[in-house]
Parts: structure tokens; sequence; C-alpha cells
């Protein structure tokens, strides 16, 4: 009995030994460096984490087309993170399996905050197109970069669009995610330094009826919703229906064709703004963007958040030309000093790695319910 | 506060509807089908799917969404009978855990079948065929139209119910099996056909009310089911699960305590599904049958 189980011990130890060896030798030395994208592609969030993916494709087949990247050509590794702090981690750290060279993930804040950890013990740089939270460079590290506007910026710029239009009280709706909550409480806090009166709500974005917000909101003049699209549609098409006729601005997790088409038209071109980086129409060289995604990805409109990432390829993929290697410190380096012409606008970043200029406009839906630049509050 | 009332009595209608097919296959088969969310949310892809796809049906208005809606109901229901041959006959003697087990990865089936056909992306409903906006004022509070016509055809639905199940031959085979499979066998019933019926019958409630979710709200994706489909589970489970009153009355119940906790929030739902789900946890430990569980004798 003792003697058949050493042998089944050893016949599976052998095995197990087998299969690392092989395992080991399909991960070794390859032609191509490998992005990893650690984002949704399940769950609530699915399709902005496509979007991203199409967004990263675009760019890489750009350098592919043209040589490559040191010789190499382009890879992309997707990770399921499912806006999930759990799941994501155990996407970063396949991605860490996969040996990728640089991470262009994380869609929810929530669920990049926990990945940080993993990919700087790495030693892999990360360069986050969409997740915006001020909680991502709390704790500055050389390796974290964001591509898009912090919470703050963007909680200041809706704050000053309130006060353009003289509304009185203002109440501010979130969905319990990190990123959500954070650019409510610095809108809060902007209003209240101001001495402005406010109130902020919750919602839970996988329901459908909003009716207990919507009795809130009709007590105010204006809301600013900070969540998601999918929640956004439904709580402005409910309280509209419930006769609401105050101000309306949304966060740019909802600055998306959904919202508007969920409201539907003509009221929401009426009556929709919201605060949003810009995006391909609203850029000089946007039509060509546009144009080229299409022809990519069967005429489909380019949705949020593929220019940031499509950014994030590119400038990643200078700094590495820049620094000559893909190694953490040198792309690092030379990522803190750069001076990059994307199409979000000139990137560079602050010491903590957030962006420095972070373009910031009002939007507001147009008839066919993509959100167009209203007022770049300039002046 | 009248309006926290409708608001909550129209949310009761949604769940009570949805909860209906949950009680009802539990009161038979003793199963918690936990793809009958799921199903919910096929109904309304479907329909969303026949009245994009068919041309010149914007023109008929109110009658198309009338006929797709019926279509739809059969669909479902049909979809509800293969699922319950393809997972759940089989294991019709099994341990109710494997049944149970079997329901959620059906659950997911659904769930991610339908991303691959219909995407990850939230859809619109056709604007014609979202229901108007007039409002009637009631007391201090107002009711859209939309809302109370969706309300009238739920109870329409959940009253016809009824009725077939007191009333006919059918109904009361499925009274029967759910007091005892072997003895209605013993006298003469057949038991498949009966179970297959009524999974047809609860899933294409479930489709009708996926169609009308859509005609209201306006908004469809592939995981709208599976949290309206754990509030009808919490639903049937407060109205006391297998009865069919019960159902109705849980739903109605949820849906005012629901609104009624928010409402005492300002309008912050943060604690609302604590609420909800506590008084699951609640009614299965101090009341497992549920409020009507032991007024009626036979379940059902």
């Amino acid at each position: 009995m003792t003697n058949s189980w050493t042998k089944k011990a050893l016949a599976l130890c052998a095995a197990m030994a087998a299969a690392t060896l092989s395992l080991t030798a399909c991960g070794g030395s390859s032609d191509t460096l490998k992005i990893g994208m650690a984002i949704p592609t399940s769950g609530e969030n699915a399709m902005y984490g496509e979007y991203m993916i199409k967004g990263a494709q675009l760019a890489v087949d750009e350098i592919n087309a043209a040589g490559g990247l040191l010789g190499k050509q382009l890879e992309i590794k997707t990770s399921d993170s499912a806006c999930e702090a759990g799941q994501a981690t155990s996407a970063a750290n396949d991605l860490v399996t996969e040996e990728i060279v640089v991470s262009m993930g994380g869609y929810c804040s929530g669920a990049t905050l926990p990945t940080i950890d993993i990919f700087s013990k790495a030693n892999i740089p990360m360069i986050i197109p969409a997740a915006n939270s001020n909680s991502l460079v709390e704790t500055p590290r050389d390796n974290v970069f964001l591509v898009n506007g912090v919470g703050s910026d963007q909680a200041k710029m809706g704050y000053d669009w309130t006060q353009k239009n003289g509304y009185k009280s203002l109440l501010v709706i979130d969905d319990k995610t990190d990123y959500s909550v954070g650019v409510s409480t610095y809108y809060q806090q902007f209003a209240k330094e101001a001495g402005a009166t406010i109130d902020s709500i919750s919602l839970n974005p996988k329901e459908k009826d909003f009716s207990g917000q919507v009795a809130e909101i009709l007590k105010h003049d204006s809301f600013y919703f900070t969540g998601y699209a999918e929640a956004a549609g439904l709580l402005i098409k409910q309280s509209l229906e419930a006769g609401y006729s105050g101000g309306i601005l949304v966060a740019d997790g909802s600055v998306d064709v959904l919202t508007g088409s969920t409201v539907g038209q003509p009221k929401a071109s009426e009556v929709i703004y919201g605060t949003f980086s810009v995006t391909p129409d609203m850029i000089d060289d946007g039509g060509a963007f546009i144009s080229t995604y299409k022809a990519k990805f069967g005429n489909e409109e380019p949705g949020p958040y593929v220019i940031q990432t499509y950014d994030s390829v590119k400038l990643w993929a200078q700094a590495v030309t820049e620094a000559g290697s893909v190694e953490m410190d040198a792309v690092d380096a030379v990522l803190h000093k750069i001076e990059y012409d994307g199409l979000t606008g000139p990137i560079s970043f602050n010491a903590d790695g957030s962006r420095k200029k972070s373009p910031f406009v009002i939007v507001k839906v147009s008839e066919d319910n993509t959100f167009k630049l209203f007022d770049d509050m300039a002046s | 506060m009248t309006q926290v009332l409708i608001d909550g009595l129209f949310l009761g209608c949604v769940y009570a509807l949805i909860a209906l097919g949950y009680s009802m296959v539990y009161g038979i088969i003793k199963l918690l089908n936990f793809a009958h969310g799921d199903i919910f949310m096929f109904g309304a892809m479907i329909a969303f799917t026949m009245l994009t796809a068919v041309p010149g049906l914007q023109s008929a208005g109110i009658v198309a969404v009338f006929g797709v809606l019926i279509l739809s109901m059969f669909l479902t229901g049909g979809t509800g009978v293969l699922i319950e041959a393809v997972a759940y006959k089989p294991l019709r003697s099994a341990p109710r855990l494997s049944l149970l087990i079997t329901a959620v990865g059906m659950s997911f089936v659904l769930e991610y079948g339908v991303k691959q056909f219909w995407g990850s992306k939230s859809i619109t409903w056709p604007q014609w065929a979202q229901m108007g906006a007039g409002s009637i004022p009631i007391f201090d509070g107002t009711i859209t139209i939309s809302r109370l016509v969706l309300m009238a055809v739920s109870i329409a639905l959940m009253v016809g119910l009824g009725f077939y199940i007191n009333g006919t031959r059918q109904g009361r085979a499925m009274r029967a099996i759910a007091l005892d499979q072997r003895a209605s066998t013993l006298m003469g019933v057949d038991v498949n056909r009966t179970i297959s019926l009524v999974f047809f019958i609860g899933s294409a409630l479930a489709g009708a009310a996926g169609v009308m979710f859509g005609m209201y709200y306006g908004a469809i994706g592939f995981m709208m089911g599976f949290l309206l489909g754990l509030k009808a589970f919490t639903a049937a489970v407060i109205g006391g699960i297998g009865n069919m009153y019960g159902a109705m009355l849980g739903g109605l119940t949820l849906g005012l305590i629901e609104r009624t906790t928010v409402y005492f929030c300002n309008g912050d739902d943060s604690w609302k599904d604590v609420v909800s789900f506590g008084l699951l946890i609640l009614f299965l430990t101090l009341r497992p049958t549920g409020i009507l569980g032991d007024r009626v004798v036979e379940r059902m």
C-alpha cells in the first residue's frame, strides 16, 4: 500500500516537473514585446474594457506596421479584472506571468489600485489610460502614470460650471465606486469652501429604478452624477419624466452615446452636459482618427477611452524609443521628463505621476447622442 | 409620501411578476431556479431583436409592441421548457444541491451566452416602442400613464394565472404534484408534461416582465436579470416561497420596503440592499414559510 502511494507520488512529481519545464520553455525569450491590459471584459463594465482594447490595438497595429519597437513586434495580452479588486489582483498576476513589459490597464479605479503593488514589484511600468481616482497617486511611485486627468481637476470644472450658470442648491450623486466617490468628494469640497449648499447621495448602478434618487433631485436646481453611463441614462430619464427641469451634469464616466440614447431625443440634446477630457471629434485631426477606427472595427464609433488608450500606447512607445530599452527604470526616467503631443493634448507628468495639464472641458449631448464640446471654460 | 407609495408599488409589481415564476417552480419541484432572472433578461433581448430586425414594424405602433410581447412570451416559455429538459429533468432524483448548482450554472450560461450574441453594451430600447411620458397627479404625487399600464398588465397576468391554477385541470394537476409527486403519478397525472408546463408559464411571465421592463426603463443589458432575480427570490421568500399569492404579496412588500428605506435616507440607496437582504435572512431564520406560509395549507 505504502509502496504504491510512493510510486504515485513520484509519478505525480515527475509529471509536475515536466509540466513546469515545458511551461518555462514556452515563456522563454520571444520576439514580441507584450503589453498587458488588466481591464474589465466581463460584468457591467465590459464594454469599456473592449473600447480600451480597440484603442490599444489601433496603436499597436500602427507601430507594428512601421517595423515594431526596438525591432520587435508588439502584442496585447488582456486579462479580465471584472472591475473587482479581487479578480484584478489575479488578472495582474497572470499578466506578470505572461512576462509583459508594460501595463496599459485600469478602468475602474477600485480595481486598478491593488494592481499597482503587483506591477511595481515585477518592475513593470504602468500607464493608466482611464482610471483617474486621486487615490491612485496618493502614494507616489516612479512607475505609475495617469493619462486621464485626476478627479479633483474634473470636480473643479464641474463646480465652476454650476457657478457660471448660477445654480444655488447643488446635489451630487455617486455610484459608490472609488472613482465616483472621489469626484463627488472633491466637488463637495469645492462647494463647501465657497460656502454653497450641497447635498450628496449614492445609488447602486446595478439597479434600474431610481425613483428614490429622483425624489431628492426634484428638491435641487442642479445635480452632478459622477458614475457611469448605464445608470446616468436611466437616472436622467426618470428625473425628466418626474418633471425635473434643473441643471444636469455628468462626469466623464457617463460621457457616452449611451447616456443620450437612453434618455431619448430631442430631450437629451437640450439638457445634458458633462465634464470630460477631449475626444477625437473635439480635436483638429480627429476626423482622420475616427475614420481609421471605423474602417478597422466595422463602422463602430470610437467610444470612451479609445483615444486615451491609444495615446498611452504611443506615449510608451516613444519613451521606449528614447530610452532604447523596455526596462522599467529607463522608461520611467524618460516618462517623467516627456513632453508628448497626444490626441488628448500635450502629455507631461507631475512628480506623483498625475497628468500636468488635464484637459477637462464642458461637453453637451448633440442630436446624434455623442457629446460635443460646449464650453472650454477658458473665460 | 404618496410618491413613495406609488414608486414602491410599481417596483413591487415588477418584483412580483418575476417572483411568481420562482415560486411556481419551487412549489412544484422544490428547485430554486436561479436561471429565472436570466430568462427575464432573455425575453427583453429577443423582443428587442424582433422590434429592430423586422422592417415596417414601427408603423404598426402599439399593435406591433403587443404582438412582440406575446411572441416573446412564447419564446421564453419555450426556452424555460428546454432548460428544464436539458438541465433539470436528468437530475430530478439527484440531491437537491446538485439541482441548485446546475441552476446557478444555467444562469451563467444564459448571461454569457447572451453577451456573445448581443454584446456587453447596454442596449437602448427603440424610442418608438417605449412608453409615453404623460402623467396623472394623485394627491401630492404623480403617476405616469406608462406605469399605470404596466401595473394593470402585471395584475391582469397574475389574476389570469390565479384562475388558471385554481380553475383548470392542468392547474389542479400542478397543485397535486406540489403536494405529492408520486401520488399524482399513481393517480394518472402526467408529471413530466405538467412540470414542463409550469416552466413554460413561469418563463413566459418572466419574458413578459422583461419586455415590459424594456418598454418602461428603455435600457437593457445582459446582466439585468442578476440583481433583479435575487430581489425576486427575496420577494418570493418574504411572501412564502412556493405560494403564488405569497410571491405577489412578497413582491409588493419588498418594493415598498426598498422605496421607504431610500426615502428615509434622503434619496441615498446605500442602505437599501442591506435592508432587503437582511430581511431575507430574518425571514429565513425566524419565519422560513414567509408571510403567507402558515395560512395557506396547500402550496402553489
